[in-house]
């Protein structure tokens, strides 16, 4: 599974990190870190990624069809 | 393909005085009649069901909002020109021009004046013993978000009338929206005198506003709108959202000791009041093409209510959806909307209602309702007016 992230609706709220902290990060400025820009998220971690896309309240988060 | 006459239909008044009061039992019924459902008083299709209202809400395209929010044809003229009511790149303007003075990152620097007036508001209700929760509730919003926006100290007693009048007027022309219509215009009175006069407090948004047009990137005329826009909801709502936190830790003492013993819950405790108490009830979208919803024909130009408090108490989404249980994950709650239009302010939402939930838990030992609670009547708004508390010190 991929997910596209849109960094330009983004807004920092960070309820995916909440639900994918191995996915998703907020650094010192609060700025979105996604751990697996272009690559496939590790099947470990795709239950989380997917609630992660799920909550994002601005819907800036797709898994890639 | 199904028509219309397979959708169910429902007769009751959703915005009838009793059903405002009481409208959880109007959710039930509406959920075990099927995923659309044809509201025959407002002639609107209904969502109360999860999938479809969060569905609905995230296909932006299909379903609009620039031909207004509202239930009736009035506001979806008056409100013309809004954030709320606008589409596309138009929208994204317009949220742009506002919307990174509320990124939690922006409110960092609000953080430690919001924790610290929440602190005063609960040390003023312990020492008064004897409160009216739902008046406590509107301290703190009222403290910080008109400084935020930039509202001049004159006028500012008039902010909450004006706020739910505004609100009033997005549900169907009945009663309730006809009586505080000469409120909500007074709101828009105000916000043009603001900008005419230029009395904006220095670095708000509202200062930005005024910057921007001056720089030619938006009309002098959009900036009274954006200012309410961005005014009137963030205060009935957060405080609707507080005054409900109140009631449901006062009502459910086992999960009051859970975000006492963790106060690490806080950030999800809010999440599960604004599930539970949904602060708004519904807003409508129009359809901009001929499409379907759960296999039911919805022809281009209808209207759809996303029932949002409806949606987060539907049993195919959550397990045991009306029991309040802050250890549940509730984040996925449609309370503030979702996806392009989702609440620009749920950063300061959520800053506030946590403020006030760790003061609390930090000096309170419990929390007794005295009396009965009344909710307030308003067609969209669902809050608490009367909430008698006593708060017991830790």
């Amino acid at each position: 599974m991929k997910i596209s992230v849109d960094y330009a609706r983004c807004e920092g709220h960070g309820l995916c990190a909440d639900q994918a902290p191995d996915v998703f990060s907020l650094d010192d400025d609060a700025e979105l870190t996604y751990h697996f820009e272009d690559l496939e998220v590790p099947d470990e971690h795709t239950p989380a990624a997917r609630a992660a896309v799920n909550v994002c309240p601005v819907a800036a988060l797709r898994v890639q069809p | 393909m199904p028509t219309r006459t397979d959708i169910p239909a429902y007769r009751p008044d959703l915005y009838s005085a009793a059903a405002i009061r009481d409208t959880h039992p109007h959710y039930v019924r509406l959920r075990a009649l099927g995923p659309v459902v044809w509201l025959t008083k407002h002639k609107v299709y209904a969502l109360p069901r999860y999938e479809q209202c969060k569905a609905v809400l995230l296909d932006d395209d299909t379903f609009v909002s620039g031909e207004g929010v509202a239930l009736n044809p009035i506001a979806n003229r008056l409100g013309q020109g809004t954030t709320l009511y606008s589409d596309g790149d138009d929208h994204a303007r317009r949220r742009a021009l506002v919307a990174h003075r509320l990124t939690p990152r922006a409110l960092r620097s609000l953080t430690a004046a919001v924790e610290e007036k929440a602190a005063e508001v609960v040390e003023a209700a312990i020492a008064r013993r004897a409160v009216d929760g739902a008046e406590m509730a509107m301290a703190l919003p009222l403290s910080v978000v008109p400084d935020l926006v930039g509202w001049p100290q004159e006028g500012r007693e008039h902010l909450l009338r004006w706020a739910g009048a505004a609100f009033n007027g997005l549900g169907p022309f009945n009663r309730q929206a006809v009586r505080t219509l000469p409120s909500s215009l007074g709101m828009m009175r105000y916000a043009r005198r603001v900008v005419r006069e230029r009395s904006v407090l220095e670095g708000s948004m509202g200062h930005d506003l005024l910057c921007a047009a001056d720089q030619g990137e938006l009309l002098p005329a959009e900036c009274a709108t954006l200012m309410i826009d961005y005014l009137s909801p963030s205060l009935d709502t957060t405080i609707s959202a507080i005054a409900s936190a109140l009631h449901l830790f006062a009502t459910h003492p086992e999960q009051w000791r859970l975000l006492k013993e963790d106060p690490g819950r806080i950030p999800n405790a809010v999440n599960e009041v604004v599930r539970y108490e949904s602060p708004i009830r519904a807003f409508t979208r129009t359809a901009a093409r001929d499409t379907t919803i759960a296999g039911h024909a919805i022809p281009k130009g209808s209207r759809v209510l996303v029932l949002y408090g409806s949606a987060n108490r539907d049993a195919l989404e959550w397990e045991a959806p009306d029991t309040f249980d802050i250890r549940r994950d509730a984040a996925r709650q449609l309370g503030f909307g979702q996806g392009t239009h989702g609440c620009a302010g749920q950063g300061l939402a959520r800053l506030e209602t946590s403020a006030i939930l760790r003061a609390l838990v930090a000096r309170v030992d419990r929390i007794e309702l005295t009396g009965t609670p009344e909710w307030a009547l308003n067609n969209i708004i669902h809050r608490y007016e009367r909430l008698p508390l006593q708060f017991i010190p830790a």
